[in-house]
């Protein structure tokens, strides 16, 4: 483990840590007992020597009362049902806890969501065990299995994927998810949404007993003998029905904490245990009165966010701002020491870690180790007014990171120009340490983005990074983000080769659908054999561009119009803004601010793909489109010096500042944006384009043939808003500051949906004092010129490929992927390898 | 000096963005071509020759069979000195009288198996290229920074690129040898604001047999330039077997603290760590320290540490272990 001792020492962990505490570079979480506090340190080997497992709980319930409510409208039966399961499911309180609750099932278990779907799960239970899966693996017993499969038979054609499925025409079937895939838009078809932040500032202000009443006085001024009235009454009920489920919920574990208190002989806990215990009785109705008090409403809250929804990236909030209030409140009348809210925010955090979403076996592939998913938690950045916030909390929530080294939760820092250096100074301690935590975004383009799709700048002002990256005002919008992908790469070889893909043959599974009816995968907007400039490349990739956008919007508004008929989402719509104001479920529309955010996928890879054809065809003619479509079609076999030629510095690559490729790097964003900018969603507000992959590059570039950059079939294509990289070589040669300058020149405005820019530096490329300076300065820079955000890998090379060798010395080895940071060994072998294939930057 | 396009121009090797340990902030370090010292362990064998080069790199060659186009374009056909080996990938450059070094087999090359080193380049286009950078420069007060091989070499064309960026107020940095005459030195000193230099070794006899130079002019360049009052860091590569021992290192310190009355910015003793076998093997050159096996990191961290603070405690010098911590200003 040579690179793991790169620089500084890492002397014993203090519970407040200086500023410019520094933890070492590229060391991970390598490391014994992170935390000062003993209770952390357990709670984290504890986590760790538990398997991941499913519970049939929630399931159970579901299905029965799905049976037994019937009758009722389905925004009531919703509510009905979550009622019930709050009401029945077993809850348990675990050793040293001073925050409490789980997700419908214990630690690390994931609860069962039928409604969306569940034959996958079931075929994979009986057919491919999921304790046999090489990563993201689940130990599932025998009860619980059966039970699974006992309510399997209850679902079937009830379920939302099946009624999504059903609205599909073939046309539409053949480049979705179930065909050629050049649209993912299947994420949604079979789970939930996510991608929301709850109202805390309201709930922490009045509590579930102050909504309550909000609604009860709503209600009583409805005319009920209009049918208007008459509607939201109905709406007005259910969302009370949910009301007493949520506080009978989180009061069970008000009484289970007194009944373990006068049960435990240990005089320290039973204090804990009692005060636990009050705690959840204020906040099962009443607002918060303490910190601890706080951290226990926001916990417990967003955890039935999830046991609702299924959906992931249920996002946390801007911590420092929210908490700040009842932090410096205990400070000043001693309530509560520094030093202790240093350890709730670590507890915290472990408690964030042990959430489980169950994913399919295809999902794994790509997509993997993401455990629960997009829990994102920011700190930093300005107020509505435009003001800095940095405060105390700030520093410690990247303290809290430093002494847990786990992947959760997703950590985003928010920079401005007038954010403190100190801050950055500790920001950037923390982001050397390796494990890829936190990103960092910038205030103003991310603001832009967002006042750019209608919200007003002090709501702007106000937004976190949800899920991934996602710009959205927290507390006030339902924004679909990551509704979809849409694969660049793969369009603009269709847009080459007459609307087919290159190598199309009947082993497709899509041949007879497509070209054996006579047809092709999309229209037929021109080739290489018969362009003459390359403007015509240009017109032909825009017109498939359109028809790709146009059919994904479709087919994510069929399965937004699905979700508002068939699940409605009571407690959602208690804790987001605008439901209870217009009497509307969250899912029709009810949110304040609505949106619908599908991604664009391979965009280096494109930009590379095109500016190679302009070049080769065009400017130099060194070959004909006709001899660059065989080489495609050939794989590049029998054409080597081309492939070597394209993929040298000989061509204009995106990522070298320069213009050449940067210039139609922008064209390929244009083109996406404005194909999905502001049109409708089926619930209402616009459809925001994003650029960044998470893990799909993987996904999306398997199902692509050859490309003119240089790619051969079957690559990844390039990861999010980076330049690209082949088998061959990277094709960013001029260092960070170029990537910087290239990623720049794109319109980030637009863009409102996110970007993420993957950085992997070797760590000593980074080390000392003047690499730690040299990278907030490149920061700096970068964000002067606009740009959106960042995020840092620094694990050496040697380190992942030692890993792949030793998993079982690498266990606490976290990594930053795409979107977010996992366990190195958990991955699948597919996203180890293109992690490591990424650009190092190194500089010895 | 030389000329492209009738402008002054300079052979460049290399230059690598976002350089960081050479000179404060993000900089852009440019790599001079020809140098006239031997150091048993350069890492840089391409900064040596004072005439573009050829490299080698036969995992990048597609072979005979499928491409063989350096072949092809050789003017010297039938006994071309490209050496290719029985599967036709390029193994060596034959040394060869008629090759006029017209480097067409590299310009063809498509995978950069043949790569060449050395690149004449006009003073507009470094210019150019050191301006792409500016915002990352005045974040961080960086700039640029001249190196090498050894810059004094082309010490006229350093000068008037130096004036160059002056005049565009971008900070200089020149890294140098100094095994110079006073006045090529002088001259590029003018549009200097930091120099680094080396003392490799103090003993006369020892410093010819590790470097190929005596180190009298070296050691009298040092003194004039603290004399001149100019910002100076001086580093000393500590290399086992050579010149990582107390004496060695106590020699240079003692020299610091009473010759140039400890009048340096920082001193940095910067571990050798054998880097750029792979350039030695594309030259087609031996190392000369090819049998060295450097030790592990918890090795030489440490050791390099304590000789820093055994300066620093016993000399009172500014001396500090690597080039990571940021210069005084």
């Amino acid at each position: 483990m040579t690179t793991t001792k790169t620089t500084t020492t890492s002397d014993t962990p203090l519970a407040i840590e200086p500023i410019d505490r520094e933890w070492g570079v590229g060391i991970s979480g390598l490391t014994e007992n992170p935390s000062p506090f003993p209770r952390i340190n357990k709670m984290l080997q504890r986590n760790k020597n538990t398997d991941t497992t499913a519970d049939a709980a929630r399931a159970l319930i579901i299905t029965e009362c799905f049976e037994k409510y019937a009758m009722h409208p389905r925004h009531t039966l919703w509510a009905l049902a979550l009622r019930e399961v709050l009401e029945r499911v077993p809850i348990n309180i675990w050793p040293d806890e001073l925050i409490v609750g789980e997700l419908a099932a214990p630690p690390n278990s994931a609860p069962i969501y039928p409604e969306f779907s569940i034959d996958w799960l079931c075929d994979e239970l009986v057919n491919l065990p999921l304790d046999s899966r090489r990563n993201d693996r689940y130990v599932i017993d025998e009860k619980t299995k059966n039970d699974i499969l006992s309510i399997q038979g209850k679902w079937k054609g009830k379920t939302l994927s099946e009624a999504t499925l059903a609205t599909y025409t073939e046309e539409e079937k053949k480049g979705s998810h179930l065909g050629a895939a050049v649209l993912l838009e299947d994420l949604y078809i079979y789970a939930g949404i996510g991608h929301v932040t709850a109202n805390y500032e309201k709930l922490f202000k009045i509590g579930f007993g102050g909504i309550r009443r909000e609604i009860e006085e709503r209600s009583s001024m409805l005319d009920i003998a209009h049918p208007d009235g008459l509607k939201k009454h109905q709406f007005y009920d259910a969302e009370l029905i949910m009301l007493d489920g949520v506080s009978a919920y989180i009061a069970r574990y008000g009484r289970l904490a007194a009944e373990m208190a006068n049960a435990e002989p240990d005089a320290t806990r039973r204090a804990e245990l009692l005060r636990v215990s009050g705690n959840c009785l204020h906040v099962a109705e009443g607002a918060p009165r303490d910190f601890w008090e706080a951290i226990q409403l926001w916990h417990i809250a967003t955890n039935m966010i999830i046991i609702e929804t299924n959906g992931h990236s249920v996002s946390y909030g801007r911590f420092d701002k929210l908490f700040y209030p009842y932090y410096k409140n205990d400070i000043a009348t001693s309530a509560l020491t520094r030093e202790f809210m240093q350890e709730l925010i670590e507890h915290s955090f472990i408690k964030i870690h042990e959430l489980r979403k169950i994913r399919d076996k295809n999902a794994i592939v790509f997509s993997s180790g993401t455990i629960m998913g997009g829990t994102a938690l920011d700190v930093g950045g300005v107020d509505e007014d435009g003001n800095d916030i940095t405060n105390d909390l700030s520093y410690m929530v990247l303290d809290a990171h430093a002494h847990t080294r786990i992947p959760n939760p997703w950590m985003g820092v928010r920079l401005h120009k007038n954010t403190p250096l100190e801050f950055k100074t500790k920001v950037f301690n923390v982001i050397r340490i390796g494990t890829g935590e936190p990103k960092i975004f910038n205030d103003e383009p991310m603001i832009q983005s967002l006042t750019n799709y209608g919200r007003n700048l002090s709501d702007a002002r106000n937004y976190i990074g949800v899920g991934c990256v996602e710009p959205s005002v927290p507390g006030k919008t339902y924004g679909w983000h990551d509704s979809g992908s849409v694969n660049l790469t793969k369009i603009m070889q269709l847009s080459i080769n007459g609307g087919k893909c290159i190598g199309c043959s009947a082993s497709c599974k899509q041949y007879a659908a497509c070209v054996g009816a006579g047809q092709t995968l999309g229209p037929d907007t021109g080739s290489l054999q018969s362009f003459h400039s390359f403007d015509e490349v240009m017109e032909s990739y825009d017109k498939q561009m359109k028809y790709w956008c146009d059919a994904l919007i479709t087919l994510i508004n069929k399965n937004d119009l699905t979700h508002q008929r068939l699940k409605p989402l009571p407690y959602l719509s208690l804790i987001i803004e605008g439901c209870i104001e217009k009497g509307i479920d969250i899912s029709a529309g009810g949110a304040t601010y609505n949106g619908s955010g599908p991604q664009a996928v391979g965009i280096g890879t494109t930009a590379d793909a095109l500016s190679v054809i302009k070049k080769l065809v065009f400017d130099d003619k060194t070959v004909t489109g006709a001899e660059l479509l065989e080489a495609l079609s050939a794989d590049w076999e029998g054409h080597e010096p081309l492939y070597a030629l394209v993929n040298s510095d000989r061509m204009h690559h995106y990522g070298n500042d320069d213009d050449y490729a940067d210039d139609i790097a922008r064209f390929v964003m244009a083109t996406y944006c404005k194909h999905i900018e502001h049109r409708p969603t089926a619930h209402g507000g616009e459809f925001t384009p994003g650029v960044y992959s998470v893990t799909n590059n993987v996904m999306h570039g398997s199902v692509v043939t050859a490309t003119p950059d240089g790619r051969k079939s079957g690559e990844p294509v390039s990861d999010c808003i980076g330049p690209a990289h082949t088998s061959c070589c990277s094709h960013d040669r001029r260092g960070p500051t170029a990537v910087a300058k290239s990623v720049a020149k794109l319109d980030h405005a637009r863009i409102g949906n996110g970007i993420i820019l993957n950085w992997k530096f070797a760590p000593s490329a980074v080390s000392g004092e003047s690499g730690r300076d040299s990278l907030i300065g490149l920061m700096d820079t970068y964000f002067e010129d606009n740009g959106m955000q960042s995020q840092f890998s620094i694990i050496g090379r040697e380190t992942m490929l030692a890993a792949q060798q030793n998993p079982e010395k690498y266990k606490d080895l976290v990594v930053r992927i795409a979107g977010y940071s996992a366990y190195f060994v958990e991955l699948s072998p597919e996203l180890q390898s293109d992690l490591i294939g990424r650009t190092e930057l190194s500089f010895d | 000096m030389l000329f492209k396009n009738n402008e002054p121009a300079g052979l460049i090797s290399n230059i690598q963005k976002y350089t960081i340990h050479d000179g404060p902030g993000i900089r852009t370090e440019i790599f001079f071509k020809g140098c006239n010292m031997r150091c048993l362990w350069c890492s840089n064998p391409e900064t040596i020759d004072p005439s573009p080069q050829l490299g080698i790199y036969p995992a990048k060659c597609l072979s005979l069979a499928k491409c063989g186009y350096c072949v092809k374009i050789c003017p010297l056909v039938g006994h071309s000195p490209l050496v290719h080996d029985k599967d036709g990938t390029i193994s060596s450059i034959r040394q060869s009288a008629e090759c006029k070094n017209c480097l067409k087999c590299a310009d063809v090359c498509p995978g950069r198996a043949i790569k060449l080193w050395g690149e004449l380049m006009a003073l507009s286009e470094l210019m150019a290229i050191i301006e792409e950078d500016r915002s990352f420069y005045e974040r961080t007060g960086g700039g640029v920074t001249l190196s090498g091989g050894e810059v004094m070499l082309q010490w006229e064309f350093a000068a008037i690129l130096l004036a160059k960026c002056k005049e565009a107020s971008i900070n200089t940095c020149v890294e140098t040898a100094l095994n110079c005459p006073a006045a090529h030195m002088e001259a590029v000193y003018e549009h200097t604001d930091l120099v680094i230099t080396d003392i490799k070794h103090m003993d006369a006899k020892k410093h010819l047999q590790i470097t190929g130079a005596g180190n009298e002019l070296i050691l009298k360049n040092i003194k004039r330039t603290v004399d001149l009052g100019k910002n100076l860091v001086i580093r000393t590569p500590v290399v086992i077997g050579h010149n990582a021992d107390d004496t060695s290192i106590r020699a240079i310190g003692k020299f610091i603290r009473d010759e140039l009355s400890g009048r340096i910015i920082q001193y940095q003793l910067l571990p050798y760590r054998k880097m750029g076998t792979e350039k030695y093997d594309s030259l087609c050159l031996q190392y000369p320290m090819s049998d060295y096996v450097p030790p592990e990191r918890e090795i030489w961290e440490p050791e390099i540490k304590r000789l820093a603070a055994m300066l620093e405690s016993e000399y009172g010098l500014p001396a500090v272990a690597g080039s990571g911590q940021k210069l005084p200003t």
